[in-house]
């Protein structure tokens, strides 16, 4: 056994808040070796990060470290340097990736000489050779066409290159230890494996020590070698990775390696009725561009010209990368959205002529759940508010017991207790309040919901226990749910029917099993295989 | 049901407080915020119970002490030892080379101080009452910060005065608030067309060169009108100029409000426009528009005063500040009278305790702040 690289003992790290002291980190310590990869896991708000910004000390300033925490370093305790101490290191000898590339970059730099910055700053050397050494970090961390990279603004890359970017940021300087904070989580399926399996190589090459902050426990059973499973801020589990995935000791541990959505849509009468069609769907954004004398107009179709059926009961799923058109194919066809053609039929009748006012007898019976919790309850209102709104504009309910009778059956339908109603959106965790958003819809009764990547801003632990919720609402309730998700476990087991999407077309299309068993195109067989074998790529 | 009882820990740190609950106990933390608060307090009671606090009325005169200095409170007796306060008497010395008056405190004149002493009636509320805060005891004058040409008292009518500044004050900025507010949301909320005209429009009372305006604004009222309809007009005239800033500021801030997921959740369950804006989009700018009109109102104070100075804003018989200050606009005036400045204290005073409390509610209120 080599001398760990890295060594944290007791790290205690408290943040003073008007609402008291919160206990971010309570005691935590783990080792890293040389050329190893420790996996933290843990859900958000487990004090995972907190404790990589420790080590770098890079907190907040409302954060407390300990006194008695030590972080020993190749030998040396930097927990106790000065900030000028820890600016030679930072960047220098231990680099850090975050998890939004798009926010980490400087938007009115070009990437080049953001990347030379950090080669200058710590290896003082003429502007000349710090581009030709940026040039073979681009080509390192293998960005298409580096050459032409350099000049390029983070604006002008994917989100997967300006990760490849950032990752070259954090090798400029030949770091002993990287840590990666949830460096694909931003990313998409497909584009997550990639950068995994570079991280893996270029840790390979440079010997580094890795510490790998994530929740998705595919990437860590694939990548890791140790893991430690955080959790209130406590280490509640580690050790080899093999050891900890086949046979975890702490019930906590248990239950996040069983949190993968499971299970199968309960079975769909073949002769159910059509309860939605979109027939011809078009969707078109007129992008203006050039000079005030020169304007050209182009249109960059979303959906182009798409059929889709729902029968009654029915979950469909409809997956794609970002940019595929998914989302707004179901917006289109809920009206939420204005579509450039085609015909929406629901129930029968043609709504896609409808204006807002004629729509709103219509909007009972279908629903929609957002993507994001925490911006899609309004913060000022209290959660009673909230579900109620749908109801007073409808004049649903004869007084406010009434209504309050209704409010609290929804929430009794989604898992939630009663007395959450007089609270506010910012005292529930993501999941909390992803179930909330799903009873403002529910309490109208609606026959149709459109779920708008309901899980994909949730820990992995919660995102079953959604999965599992939406399955048992559909039987009670029989709804009918149109589910947009890139996430292909999720669709596996939520939907009968999947729809493929990628530029605005369809794909694939058919039952969830054949499209996911065998994947026609080259394109879902990536999407297959970044969903399900995380290194394959 | 797993997932309530594991989640349940991880809330209960930021349980059970409202977003105004948890502003006043960060604004409460701030020191500086706090003392601006009580700054602010201060004056708002000073010009709620002027009447009160003021020992005369803003017009009553006293012919014997034409430009007298403030008369000191002192404590100790001429022949020495601690007695109850008292305030000297002048005597008037002319200076037989220079002609200069100078003013000597009296030993002969002594004049006893007592609080809550009977003085001139004032009104409150439409009750009459004749107690005053401070006095002397044998109903002679005593004016602690002089008195101006006219024979005065300066302090009485500098607190008489705080009345009509933050009248002014407040009243343009509630005005200003309101148009702003309603331009900006309609402007962010409809957008299209109708956002292009107000935002042009704007731009075009923007563009307005201030002072210049106003002063000739301020020329065409009609100068023998009722000093009370010239008040009004002239805080329309402030208002008129004051509410792009906070449509604009509000327009860009209701865009990004617009397409959050909650508002278009409100336009899936079937709202209307006006549910949405006075339900959803108008609560979530309420901060922004507090503290907008927090640093308003010393900006308004200092432009009252400046117009009032220059002798074009606040007219005899009302006292503002600045009118007051209007007194000593040449050399020797203040060379000789320099307590006639003593409102400048005053508006220091209003404008630094309106923008520290300002300060501290725009921290407090920061949806970014983690502490």
């Amino acid at each position: 056994m080599t001398d760990p690289l890295l060594k944290i003992e007791n790290v205690v790290v408290d943040f003073k808040t008007v609402t008291g002291t919160v206990n971010a980190v309570r005691g935590v310590s783990y080792e890293v070796a040389r050329g190893k990869t420790l996996a933290v896991v843990g859900e958000s708000g487990s004090g995972k990060s907190v404790t990589a910004r420790a080590i770098m000390s890079m907190l907040a300033e409302n954060a407390r470290v300990s006194q008695d925490s030590k972080i020993w370093f190749d030998g040396e305790d930097i927990s106790s340097f000065s900030e000028l101490q820890m600016q030679k290191i930072r960047g220098n000898r231990i680099s850090m990736i975050f998890q939004e590339p798009l926010t980490s970059l400087n938007p009115i730099y070009t990437v080049g000489d953001q990347v030379a910055e950090i080669i200058q700053i710590h290896r003082p050397m003429p502007k000349k050779d710090a581009q030709a050494e940026v040039l073979r970090l681009f080509k390192e961390v293998q960005l298409p066409d580096p050459e032409a990279r350099l000049g390029q603004y983070p604006h002008e890359m994917s989100g997967g290159q300006r990760q490849r970017v950032m990752i070259a940021m954090a090798l400029a300087n030949k770091p002993d230890l990287l840590i990666a904070d949830e460096p694909t989580t931003a990313l998409d399926v497909t584009v997550q494996a990639e950068i995994l399996t570079l991280l893996k190589d270029l840790q390979k090459s440079h010997n580094m020590a890795v510490i790998l902050i994530t929740h998705d426990l595919t990437v860590v059973e694939k990548t890791s070698d140790d893991v430690v499973v955080m959790r209130y801020g406590e280490v509640v589990e580690r050790g080899a990775t093999r050891d900890v995935f086949s046979n975890p000791q702490h019930p906590y541990t248990k239950h996040l390696l069983a949190s993968e959505p499971k299970g199968r849509p309960g079975p769909l009468d073949p002769n159910a009725p059509v309860l939605m069609e979109a027939k011809d769907m078009r969707v078109a954004f007129t992008l203006a561009y050039g000079g005030i004398f020169s304007r050209k107009k182009t249109d960059l179709v979303a959906v182009n010209n798409l059929d889709v059926t729902l029968r009654k009961g029915e979950t469909l799923g409809i997956v794609g990368e970002s940019g595929s058109g998914k989302t707004t194919l179901g917006m289109s066809m809920i009206r939420l959205q204005d579509a450039n053609g085609g015909k929406i039929l629901f129930d029968g009748k043609d709504i896609s002529t409808l204006s807002r006012k004629e729509l709103r007898p219509m909007r009972t019976r279908m629903q929609v759940v957002f993507q994001d919790p925490f911006s899609s309850l309004n913060p000022r209102m209290i959660i009673r508010q909230i579900i109620e709104e749908g109801l007073i504009v409808n004049g649903i309910g004869e007084n406010a017991a009434e209504r309050e009778e209704m409010v609290a059956k929804a929430l009794e339908d989604v898992q939630m207790p009663r007395d959450a109603m007089q609270r506010f959106p910012h005292e529930f965790s993501g999941g909390q309040r992803q179930r909330l958003a799903i009873a403002r819809a529910i309490v109208l009764k609606p026959e149709f919901i459109l779920l708008d990547e309901p899980t994909s801003a949730l820990d992995l632990s919660i995102q079953a226990q959604i999965i599992d919720l939406l399955r048992d609402l559909r039987e009670k309730h029989d709804l009918t749910y149109m589910f947009i998700s890139h996430d292909l476990k999720v669709v596996k087991a939520l939907c009968h029917n999947v729809i493929v999407m990628q530029h605005g077309n369809v794909v694939e299309a058919g039952p969830t099993a054949q499209v996911l068993e065998t994947p026609q195109t080259e394109y879902t067989q990536r999407l297959v295989n970044a969903a399900f074998n995380v290194t394959a790529a | 049901m797993t997932d309530i009882n594991l989640n349940a820990e991880a809330v209960s740190a930021g349980a059970n407080l409202s977003y105004w609950q948890l502003v006043r106990r960060r604004f409460m933390r701030n020191k500086y915020g706090m003392v601006g608060l009580i700054g602010c307090l201060f004056i708002i009671i000073t010009a709620v119970f002027s009447g009160f606090i003021a020992p005369y009325g803003p017009e009553t005169k006293d012919r014997t002490a034409i430009y007298s200095p403030p008369q000191t409170i002192r404590f100790f007796a001429p022949e020495g030892g601690l007695t109850r306060p008292y305030v000297m008497g002048f005597t008037e010395e002319m200076d037989m080379n220079t002609f200069e008056i100078t003013f000597v405190p009296d030993e002969t004149q002594v004049h006893p101080l007592a609080l809550f002493v009977k003085g001139d009636p004032w009104t409150f509320l439409g009750m009459t009452f004749e107690t005053r805060l401070i006095g002397t005891t044998d109903g002679s004058f005593v004016h602690f910060l002089g008195t101006d040409s006219l024979g005065r008292d300066v302090l009485s009518r500098m607190i008489l005065g705080t009345r009509i500044t933050l009248l002014m004050g407040f009243l343009v900025m509630v005005a200003a608030c309101f148009i702003g507010t309603i331009v900006g949301v309609a402007s962010g909320y409809f957008g299209g067309r109708f956002d292009m005209i107000v935002q042009r429009i704007v731009e075009f009372v923007k563009s307005f060169p201030d002072l210049p305006l106003y002063l000739a604004l301020v020329a065409i009222l009609p100068r023998r009108a009722e000093p009370m309809s010239i008040f009004i007009m002239f805080a329309a005239i402030l208002v008129l100029l004051r509410w792009a800033d906070l449509s604009r500021e509000l327009r860009g801030k209701v865009i990004s409000i617009r397409s959050m997921e909650y508002v278009r959740s409100a336009v899936a369950v079937g709202a209307s426009d006006n549910r949405i804006i006075a339900r959803h989009i108008v609560p979530n700018t309420s901060s922004h528009i507090i503290v907008w009109a927090t640093y308003q109102l010393p900006e308004v104070i200092l432009l009252e005063s400046f117009l009032s100075f220059l002798g074009v804003g606040v007219q005899a018989p009302m006292v503002s500040w600045g009118s007051m200050l209007n007194q000593v606009r040449d050399f020797q005036s203040f060379a000789a009278a320099p307590w006639l400045m003593a409102p400048v204290g005053m508006i220091v005073i209003s404008v630094l305790a309106f923008n520290a409390f300002g300060d501290g509610l725009r921290d407090a209120m920061d949806p970014y702040s983690n502490d």
